[in-house]
This record gives structure tokens, sequence and C-alpha cells, in this order.
């Protein structure tokens, strides 16, 4: 008896049945408030050289506030509308921090960035309100539209081809930046293709190791009381290892490095539940940054600084002390948003290099002192929080990896740069998610909040039955239940 | 067969990452509370720069209220920094806009300027209030009326000057020669012009000789080699050496080196007492043998050699040795050690040390702390910062040991011929000159160390005169003049 | 501390208050989330209890969860291994599309029986219904929840 395989091909819009979604309003309006309250200071801060007047309580640029709180609630509205029943706090606490990052490129001097559209020129603050309100809209278009996984699920093998190809074009013609080739240029736009790179690493991981959960973990080599992944399976493991290694040595980002092989250590865990596989995987890295301080000046540059930056505060350690001072004049309180230094940095124009990309964290310690960091640090925890609980009560372990792999990548990415600023890691180069300046990083982890929305939406039909191993699979199939 | 379900191992990564953003916000607690007031007041921290380009900075006085440093206005209304005299320039040092700051006034530019508040709390609440910064005046110990004196003194030699009280360690006269105008390099006008001038001089104005000028000691080193030798234990003061009379005559072979003594010196055994009086070489080369490098070195770290020293400006590091040897102490063999002993090896010190090491001495064996500023004064008054004592470094016997020697040194009848000039009238002093002898052509430099009164010292002096000759030529009576100096005025 | 002096830091902590305002509104249902999610297993589909199992494996009088494809037989590779030398490598496969249970024969040599009638290729199953491999009979249940 054969079935008829008859699984719909699901609609792009599904059913359409607008639901309220309370919790989401009430957390929206929150951070509204928020960030009016904040931008409110700035703007206090910016006149306070005018003392004893008091001119009436105003935003900064009022005109960014209603661009920025007008997309997110037209995000909310569009998942009313849509009745998408998708996680309710994901979206708000991303808007919080998303205005957080508008509040500070505003009080960063605006020339650090300009961009020129036609006859306008666009600075720091500008430029960054475009990019924050596409990164809302890509994911609430992806929260909306993206029904089914099978697209992800099913070609992985494709991905991950697509994901080496874009690492090699990245090599190949990428435009060099600081002794980094991380970016590809097409004219007037260029952006990061690494931060891509992480969200297919993710799709390939999730596809992999949930078909091959049950071989990773019942069968693996012993090596004394140590389990090894089978050997077949230690095959791509090692490869992990060996890419990253390459991205150190080949494109000199510590950062992405670093991040792949978190995620991909982490994600191993959760597949599997051994931790014996993340003490190989600690064993490996340690070996591996050990050669490569050794063998990279790069690499050794960046420890030495981690080690002692007040050796050379005003060469190769300027920027990590300066970001320490930054932090200790904030504080517990800080200074106040717009109280600090112009450039978080010393009082002639340069202050922190690149401090709206890669010290954020810095700026933010100094304005807003302990407190905010601990506040900002626990969004971001709510964040991944969020995520893992959408992977946890996901339908099967694709879902479930893909999504805490998603959650991961935000959190990870976030810890890394962090402890890069406060001396707890050597600094690294990647960003901040969603407080950084960085179009191709906002974009991307749009994209990735997206999927998770899309992805704990309890609305999405259940996932199809996974393919199951070769030999069986194309007996199923050919019973026509595959 | 059964598997861990998938939501526990999230439950596990999700508990892994609370926990480590818990450390950071640890870290960044560590930051911004605990290293907070460090970091915001080190002088090259950004906001400390930028505040001292506006406010203005508070006075600088002598330990008797002469003004040191105060402010004036230029054209544009904008402080700039005047400085009474060009003799405190190595202590006080300079704050322009151009070259930053030096001296005192770099050291302790937070407090000037006021970006720090003595008072934790209040600091805490600062930022609370519109005018926040409460520039604070300092005292310093230094004596204007003896810095002048000692400036004289010098003249046209190069060389420094370090008077402090070994009770409590407070510095009363710290001046180099050549000096600089540091008035001339704070004001807007002159400012490049001067800074520059400073900097190519061959002189080296800008150096401040008495806390990073490094000189071969020569005598005065064998103090060290005492306090070593009787507080370790090697020897006792009534201790002499059988081999040491044959030395005298034909000199000490030491690992088939031979050290010669100079002139002057009976060709006899004698004890501590008599070797300081008479600055015997071959005595000190066997006491230092007898004490053994690791002793040497280690009694010498008790007084401050080997790191920078505890002190309110930056220090220069005195060394017995380059440490590269292999013997106990770093000494490459024992023909180094025997040199070192008697100061003529590849040691190195600072006028401030050789200083401290006479107060050591001085103060019973109990070394304080060096410092000149004794009192900030701020809105809230004046707040004084007491004497700390660093440590003992030998007991009260031994002091009185190497006190007596050094009294001999200076009062004795053999002695007075090495250190003529250097009694005070009146007072019993003691001292011990020193010549260091710098190879090839040209004069030795000229040392001395020494305090008074011997048997209740209130003052302890190193004089360095580069290229003065012997010790007793130029060193032993400007110190004498000016402990004479010191009497007289500051304590009559 | 003058007006403009409070004035503005009264905004600045305000907006440090909205911060943590903004955790705390979403901190209890945190918690609450995350130790529902923790308990709770993969959604389950169906249970087999093990009724009779000669052989031992698997042990008799167990309950089995399910995926929503388990394949059975006497091959370790197996979700459910039958070690009983009735039961071929790869004898059956469970599989649940839309709402239902379907057991397929992966041509066994000694044949599946549910309820005791032979299975050529699918066969729907039913909750309560008995399915036998080799001489391990086990009956299909509906999941806890």
């Amino acid at each position: 008896m054969t079935l008829a395989n008859a699984t719909p091909l699901p609609r792009i819009l599904g059913n359409i049945r607008p639901r309220p979604r309370w919790r989401e309003a009430r957390l929206i309006a929150l951070v509204g408030a928020a960030i009016v309250v904040g931008s409110i200071s700035l703007e206090l801060a910016q006149r306070s050289d005018e003392p004893g007047v008091l001119r009436g309580l105003s935003p900064a640029e009022p005109f960014h506030l209603l661009v920025y709180l007008g997309a997110l609630v037209v995000a909310h509205l569009a998942q009313v509308v849509t009745g998408r029943r998708t996680d309710q706090v994901l979206l708000p606490a991303v808007g919080l921090l998303g205005g957080i990052s508008l509040l500070l490129m505003e009080r960063l001097p605006q020339n650090l960035v300009v961009q020129h559209f036609g006859d306008s020129d666009f600075g720091l603050a500008d430029v960054q309100l475009i990019w924050l309100v596409m990164s809302i809209v890509l994911a609430t278009t992806l929260s909306i539209v993206v029904r089914s996984d099978r697209w992800l699920r099913l070609y992985k093998y494709t991905w991950a081809a697509a994901g080496v190809a874009l690492l090699l074009l990245t090599f190949v013609l990428g435009t060099e930046i600081n002794g980094q080739r991380l970016t590809l240029s097409f004219g007037p736009i260029s952006g990061q293709p690494s931060e891509l790179l992480k969200v297919i690493l993710v799709v390939f991981l999730a596809g992999y190791l949930s078909e091959n959960r049950p071989l990773l973990v019942e069968e693996s080599t012993r090596i004394g009381p140590i389990a090894i992944p089978p050997l077949p399976y230690l095959a791509p493991m090692v490869a992990m290892w060996a890419i990253a290694l390459g991205i150190v040595v080949v494109q000199r980002d510590l950062g992405a490095a670093l991040l792949f092989f978190a995620v991909f250590l982490l994600l191993l865990y959760t597949a599997t539940a051994r931790l014996s596989y993340v003490f190989l995987g600690l064993i490996l890295f340690l070996v591996g940054a050990w050669v490569m301080y050794q063998i990279v000046p790069h690499v050794r540059t960046r420890v030495d600084i981690w080690i002692d930056p007040f050796a050379s505060p005003q060469g190769a350690g300027y920027q990590v002390v300066q970001s320490l001072y930054a932090f200790a004049r904030g504080g517990l309180i800080g200074t106040g948003l717009g109280g600090g230094l112009p450039t978080v940095g010393g009082g002639q124009p340069g202050g922190i290099p690149e401090v709206h990309t890669d010290f954020p964290l810095a700026a933010l310690g100094e304005e807003l002192g302990l407190v905010g960091i601990t506040a900002i640090l626990g969004i971001y925890l709510v964040v991944i929080e969020r995520g893992l609980r959408i992977g946890a009560a996901a339908g099967d372990e694709f879902r479930s990896l893909l999504s805490a792999g998603l959650a991961l990548v935000i959190g990870v990415q976030a810890f890394i740069i962090a402890a890069g600023n406060l001396k707890l890691i050597p600094l690294t180069g990647i960003t901040l998610p969603f407080i950084s300046y960085g179009g191709s990083s906002l974009l991307v982890n749009g994209i990735v909040v997206g999927l998770l929305l899309a992805l704990s939406d309890r609305g999405v039909e259940p996932p199809p039955p996974p393919r199951p191993r070769s030999r069986l699979g194309r007996l199923a199939q050919r019973a026509g239940i595959a | 067969m059964t598997r861990q379900p998938v939501g526990r191992s999230i439950a596990h990564v999700g508990l892994a990452l609370t926990i480590a953003f818990g450390v950071l916000a640890g870290g960044a607690g560590y930051w911004q509370v605990i290293r907070s007031q460090e970091l915001s007041t080190a002088p090259d921290n950004p906001a400390v720069v930028a505040a001292a380009r506006q406010i203005l900075r508070g006075r600088i006085v002598d330990r008797n209220g002469k003004v040191l440093a105060s402010n004036e206005r230029d054209e544009n209304g904008e402080p700039y920094r005047v400085y009474s005299s060009k003799i405190v320039s190595p202590v006080v040092g300079y704050a322009s806009r151009l070259y930053g700051s030096a001296g005192i006034e770099r050291s302790f530019g937070a407090e000037l300027t006021g970006l720090s508040d003595p008072d934790p709390i209040r600091n805490l609440l600062k930022k609370f209030q519109t005018d926040p910064y409460d520039p604070q005046s300092l005292t310093l110990s230094l004596s204007f009326e003896l810095q002048r004196a000692a400036v004289r003194g010098l003249g046209d030699d190069r060389g420094a000057v370090v008077m402090l009280d070994p009770r409590t360690g407070e510095v009363l006269v710290l001046a180099s020669t050549p000096t600089f105008d540091a008035s001339a390099i704070a004001n807007p006008v002159t400012s490049k012009k001067a800074f520059e001038a400073a900097a190519d001089d061959r002189a080296k104005p800008l150096l401040p000789r008495a806390t990073q000028g490094r000189y071969v000691p020569g005598s005065v080193f064998k103090i060290v080699t005492a306090v070593a030798a009787l507080g370790s234990g090697a020897i006792e003061p009534t201790t002499t050496f059988p081999g040491q009379q044959q030395a005298e005559r034909d000199g000490l072979v030491v690992e088939g080196f031979r050290i010669r003594e100079h002139g002057g010196v009976p060709v006899r055994r004698f004890d501590l007492a008599h070797a300081t009086e008479v600055s015997s070489n071959i005595f000190f080369a066997l006491a230092g043998l007898e004490t053994g490098g690791e002793n040497l070195a280690e009694y010498a770290a008790r007084m401050g050699f080997g790191a920078p020293l505890d002190f309110d400006l930056p220090t220069a590091v005195s060394q017995i040795t380059n440490a590269r040897g292999s013997e106990p102490g770093g000494f490459i063999d024992r023909v180094e050690l025997a040199n070192a002993a008697y100061g003529q090896a590849e040691t190195f010190v600072t006028p401030l040390q050789m200083a401290l090491v006479a107060a050591t001495v001085a103060n019973d064996g109990e070394l304080m702390r060096p410092h000149l500023v004794t009192a900030l004064t701020g809105k809230d008054g004046t707040r004084s910062l007491a004497p700390r004592s660093l440590r003992q470094v030998i007991s009260k016997a031994d002091a009185d040991a190497i006190t007596t020697a050094m009294v001999r040194a200076v009062e004795g009848e053999l002695g007075r011929q090495f250190t003529p000039g250097a009694k005070v009238p009146g007072v019993e002093t003691a001292g011990k000159s020193g010549t260091a002898e710098l190879g090839g052509r040209g004069e030795p430099h000229s040392w001395f160390i020494g305090f008074a009164p011997a048997d209740d010292p209130q003052i302890a002096i190193a004089v360095l005169v580069e290229r003065g000759g012997r010790g007793g030529e130029r060193a032993a009576p400007l110190a004498g003049s000016l402990l004479e100096a010191y009497f007289d005025t500051v304590a009559p | 501390m003058d007006g403009f002096t409070v004035t503005i830091w009264v905004v600045r902590l305000l907006f440090l208050a909205l911060l943590y305002l903004f955790l705390f509104g979403v901190a209890r249902a945190l918690l609450r989330d995350l130790r529902a999610a923790a308990r709770e297993p993969i959604a389950e589909l169906g249970r087999l209890v093990v009724v009779a199992s000669p052989a031992g494996e698997p042990v008799a009088g167990t309950t089995l969860s399910l995926d929503a494809i388990t394949t059975i037989g006497r091959d370790v590779n197996n979700a459910i291994v039958v070690d009983d030398q009735f039961a071929s490598a790869e004898h059956a496969v469970l599989t649940y599309r839309g709402r239902t249970w379907y057991v397929e024969d992966l041509d066994s040599t000694n044949g599946t029986f549910v309820n005791g009638a032979r299975v050529e290729g699918v066969a729907p199953l039913g909750y309560g219904d008995e399915l036998q491999i080799g001489q391990v009979r086990l009956r299909l249940d509906r999941p806890r929840r």
C-alpha cells in the first residue's frame, strides 16, 4: 500500500488572520520610552555648555527617532496583521539594542562615516539609521514570509559549498583594509561576506549534526576514558578546525575564526551532549592557538597587547588602553549620554580608533557606567535565551539546532567583542551585533533574527519526517513514504 | 539508545552562556569600579589631559609656604603656569600645552587639576556638581633656601644634591644642575623655542640627575656593603681579616685578578670603623666576598636597588650588577663581586638612592618612604600625608656600628683627610666620601653621603659632582656647607 | 546643584531605569520558560510498550519513545534494537505522517505482523495495535501529553 506523496507546497503567506500581540506591544512601548528618554538626555548633554538655560526637554534628532520607532511599530503591526504567532520578546529586545546603537551613533562625531547620495551628505547616525531600518524590515519580512525550513534543511551541502565559494571569492577579489581581506566591493556597495558565512555555517551544521546525530552519539571511538567521534565523522570536525586556522592565517580575521569554532563546539555539544567532544575541541583550539602564536606575527601582537597593553600605551596597545580608560571614567553610573569625551579617547581628533565599529561597548561604558553595561549584557542574554528557548521547543532536531545555532551566533559574537574590549580575551575585529556600526553586520543579524522569528512561529506546518539514512532511505522512498 | 533530549543540552549551553556573560559583567565591574580611580587619574588618560588645559591648576608651595608654581592668564584669558625659579625645575617640572607635563606637575597632575578627590564618596558624587573640579594646592617638603644654596654650591658643574629627613622621609633638597627654565616652557609664547633649546642642549638640563642620573658610586657604595655584611651576619663590627695585612701590601688576588689598595691606607689589619675611615678597598672587597653576592643583592634590594623607587617622581633603577652572571646575586664571578663591594664594578646608582642608604643608617636601620608632597589643600581644607615606613633594613645595633664608622670617616684623624670640609662645626657629623673612577681619561665623579647629628640624625645628604675630582675635592666640602646651612636656617 | 544639573541627571538615571524595567519585564517569563523548556523533550508523537521480549533486548515492560521515523531491527544502528534471532538486521520502520502511524516491512526474512496479520509493504498502525517483530511484541500507545 503506497501513500500518496502529498505535502501541499506551502503558500508564501500562509493563513492571514490578524491576532493581537499584547506582550510585544507593551515591550515596544517600553523600548520607545527608553529611547526617547535617552535621546532627551543626549540633547540636554549637548546643550550643557549653556548652563542655567532650561529650554524645555526635547530629544536630539527627533527625525531619527520618529523613523526608527516608526519602523519598530510597523514591524509589530505587520506581524499582528498577518497573525504570525512568533516570539514576542525578540523584536523588542533587538529594537532596544538598535535604539541604543542609534543614540550612540548620534553622540559620536558624525564625520566618522560620510556617504554621499546625490546631493546630500549622510553622516554616521544617518547611515546607521538606514541600515537599522533595513535590518528591521528584513527581519520582519523573513518572519512573515518564511513558512517552511525545507530550503534550509535539504540543501545543506549546497549551502556549504556556497559558503566555501564565498570565502574563496572574498580572499581572491576582496579589497584589503588594514591588512585584512574582508570586504567585497561592487561599485559603491561594499559588504563583509564573513558575516553571511556564519549563518551559512550554522545552517550547514544544523543539518549535518541533526542527520548524523545517532551516529555521533552512539558510535564513538574510545581512547581510554575519552570518547571521540567516530573517525569518519571526525574528519569534518578537524576540517572545521583547519578552516578556522586558515581564516586566521590567510585573512587575519581572528574574531571570525574564534566565532566559527566556538559556535561549532557549542552546537556539537547541543547535538551530542558529549562533553568529551567539547574537551577534544578545546584541546585542538589550544594547540592551534599556540601554534598560531608562534608563527603568525599578527596573532603574537594581539596576544602581547592583551597581556600587557600598558607596555605600549602609545603604540600597539593604544586602542585597548584607551578603551580601559573609557570604562574607568564611566565608573558606576557613567557620565551620562553625551557626557563623555567626544571621541571617547584623546582630546585630539582620533580618540579610540574605530570606536564606532570595534569599541562601542567602551563608549557605552563611559557614558552609561557599570549599571548600563550590565543592562546591555542582560539584553543580549535575553536575545540568546529567546533563541535557545525557540530551539528547545522546536519540532525536531534540525530546527532545534538551527535555532540554537542562530542564537549562539549572536550571543557568542557579542561575548567575544565585549570580552576583547574589557581585556578578558585578546581584541578581535568583529562587530557587536546590533550596536556596532556596519551595514553587513546589521543586515545579517537581521536575517538571523528573522529566521529565529520564523522558526518560532507556532502556526507553521509541522516539520516533515527527517530523511532516513541512505539504504533505508531509498527503501522508504520506494515505498513512497519519504 | 536513550539520548539526552536536545532540550537539556540547550539548557546547559544557556547556562554556560549566562555564566560567561556574568564573567563579562564582572570584568566590567573590575575596570569600572575597582581600578576606576587609578586609571582615571593616570597622567595620560585623555580626560586628565583635556581637563588640564582648561582648569586653573593648584599652586605648589615649599615647606615654608613660598610659592613655587602659580598661574597667570594669557591674552585670551586662558591660564598658563609660571614658576618662581629655575632652581626647583627638576622637582616641580612644568605643565605646558604643547609638551604635556613633567615632574610633580605630572605625577600629581590629577590632584592639581582637581580631577580626583581624595574623598572617595565625594569623588562619586562629583559628577552631580556643576563645578566638580577642586584643584588642590600642594605643599612640598622642599626648602627653597636650601635648594638655592645647593644649586649655587654646584655652580657650573653638572651634578646633584639630595637632602632628606631620615626620620620622616621628607625631601628638603632635590637639586640637579644644569637646570632649565620651566617658566619659559610653560609660557605659550616661548614654549616651543625654550623646549627645543633645552632638549638639544648637550648638557641635558631636562634630565633630573638627582633621580634619574645613574653613576658609578665609588667608595660611597662601601656603606651598602657594610649594611649587607653586618645585616647578614657575615662580619661583626670587630671583625678583622687574617690575610689583610699582606693584601694591603701586595694587593688582593681574587681568582687571578689583583685588587690594589689606594694610597694612604695603613698596612695592617683593621676593623670596619677604621676601614671606613680610610676607605679601604681591600677590607671591603674581603667583606663583600665574605657576605656573598646573594646577601649583597638582597640587602641592597631592601634599600631600593633593583627597582624604581617608591617616590613621588619617576626614578631610574640603581643596580649593583648587570645580573647577567650565574653566580649568586647575578655576578659573573667573584672578581666582580669583590670589585662591586668597594663600588667599582657594574654598579650604577642614583643620588637619591645613595641618600636613602645614608638615611637608613641614620634612622636606626629603618628606611622611610621618601616623599615630596606633604599636604593637599582644597576647598574643604588641608589633608596631610603621613610619613610611611618602608621596612627595617638592619637592626639598630648594626646601624649604630656603621654610624660610628661613618663618624670616624668625617671626624677621625685619618678620615678628615678624605672628607675635608664635611664636618659641621659643633655638630657630630657622619659621612663617607667617594671617588668614582671612570677609567680612561678625565676626572672621576666626586661623591659624598652622610647625615647629622650622628647621635640623633635630623638630616641626611647625598652629593654628586660629575667629574668633580676626588670625593674630598668637591662633594665633601659642599655637603658640609649645606649641612651647616641646614642647621642655621631650617633647624636653628 | 542647580536646576539644570538636577534635571539632566534625573533624565540620565531615568534612562538607565527604563533599561532595567525592560529586563524585569522580560525576566519573569524568561525564567518560567527556561525551566519548562529544559524539562520538555521534543514533542512525543507516540510510544511503544514492550509487551513481550524473550531475548531480553529490548527489555520487556519498558516503554520506548518514538521519533517521527523509527527504524527497528537487529542491527545496532537501528533506533530500536531487537536482539532476536528471528529478526532481520533491518526489519521494519515506523513512520508518522499527517496524524497516522504507519509501519513498513523492509523485506524481512520472517515478516512483520500487526495484530497477527502479516504486513506487506506499508500498513497503518493505530493506537493499541500490537506489532510483532521476530518474537518481540510491541504495542503502540498514545503519547504522554
